[in-house]
């Protein structure tokens, strides 16, 4: 390798030496060089002051209210995402405590109404469409009644805001 | 309160956690943006995207990883998606138009006065952040992890989800832009 050729290859490294990016062999081969080169250690110096200059930057800081209106923001959405969870616990449980009752309560509904119907001459499969309109209108009610619930919460949590 | 443990906390829903993390990353996620979008009103909105995408996603976090690194990411994710928005072509990897080998010989010869005294004043490190700022978004944002934030090589590929050969590369080619432009500013003022 010439001279000119080891300077060359030595400066193209030197961003990357300012930058920290070089592995140790390299770092200490171009700290032997610019020991003894005076033109190489002042094109070192050169891109020092541009790293040091970028370490030293005047930082950009986000105002006190941003901060502020940061907070709340994702607080709210922490509180909305465990309302939502516990939400939907609920709901699942509820809707398994419906699917028990609706089935356990076909064989209570004939019991009940068996004697009511037979008198009526309302045959079995009537009985069964009595059963699944009243199952399905309880449904019905009790879904919109959750529905408008939940429309209404959120409404006040927007009105709270 | 430490950041793994805020950051467990914060998986349990707590919000003091939440205020030890953004009191601790506040001024690093805000100026990182800043080099990104460099305008202020478009980084207050990416910060507060950043915290809330924090929140959402903090149960997926992976202990295990770096969390500035994560934290970089999606606040990184949140900002090149509002760039390819507004700019799609401010993301391009930029040509190289001096060749390396003309730089290089070209340095060997030259005795023009460096930087050196433009950035020896305050005023004169401005001069710095706003040549800074005519540089490609892919050039500052290596150059911001590494000198603001400090990151080391391997985490700010982590963050850019790119090869170290990558970073490398553009940190070179971002510090060599860099340069050029002060120098050619600084002739300009002479």
């Amino acid at each position: 390798m010439n001279g000119i050729d080891e300077h060359a290859q030595i400066r193209e490294q030197l961003p990357l030496f300012v930058a920290g990016a070089l592995d140790p062999q390299t770092e200490a081969q171009i700290t032997r060089h610019v020991a003894s080169c005076p033109t190489c250690a002042a094109e070192l110096e050169r891109w020092q002051l541009i790293s040091g200059g970028l370490r030293r930057l005047p930082t950009p800081q986000p105002s006190p209210s941003l901060v502020a209106r940061t907070h709340t923001a994702v607080a709210e959405q922490i509180a909305e995402r465990a309302e939502q969870r516990q939400n939907r616990t609920v709901l699942i449980l509820l809707v398994c405590f419906s699917w028990i009752v609706t089935i356990a309560g076909w064989p209570l509904f004939r019991f009940i109404t068996g004697g009511v119907l037979s008198l009526l001459d309302i045959r079995f499969h009537q009985a069964w469409l009595v059963f699944a309109s009243v199952s399905g209108l309880t449904w019905l009610a009790g879904g919109s009644a959750a529905v408008l619930l939940s429309a209404r919460r959120q409404q006040e949590r927007r009105f709270a805001l | 309160m430490g950041i793994d443990a805020a950051v467990l906390q914060l998986r349990r829903g707590d919000l003091a956690a939440l205020s030890t993390l953004i009191a601790r990353y506040q001024n690093r996620v805000y100026r990182y943006l800043m080099r990104l979008v460099r305008q202020p009103a478009e980084a207050e909105d990416l910060f507060q995207q950043t915290w809330l995408r924090v929140a959402e996603k903090i149960r997926s976090y992976d202990p295990e990883r770096n969390f500035d690194a994560w934290l970089f990411t999606l606040a990184r994710n949140l900002a090149f998606d509002h760039l390819r928005r507004i700019q799609p072509s401010s993301l391009d990897e930029p040509v190289d138009d001096n060749a390396p080998e003309e730089t290089r010989l070209s340095r060997l010869a030259t005795s023009d006065p460096g930087p050196r005294d433009q950035l020896l004043a305050g005023e004169r490190a401005r001069h710095l952040a706003a040549a800074l700022e005519t540089l490609p978004v892919i050039y500052r944002e290596v150059l911001s992890l590494r000198f603001e934030e400090e990151m080391k090589i391997e985490e700010i590929a982590d963050v850019l989800g790119t090869p170290l050969s990558t970073v490398k590369s553009r940190l070179r080619r971002g510090l060599e832009q860099l340069r050029r432009t002060i120098e050619a500013s600084y002739g300009k003022a002479k």
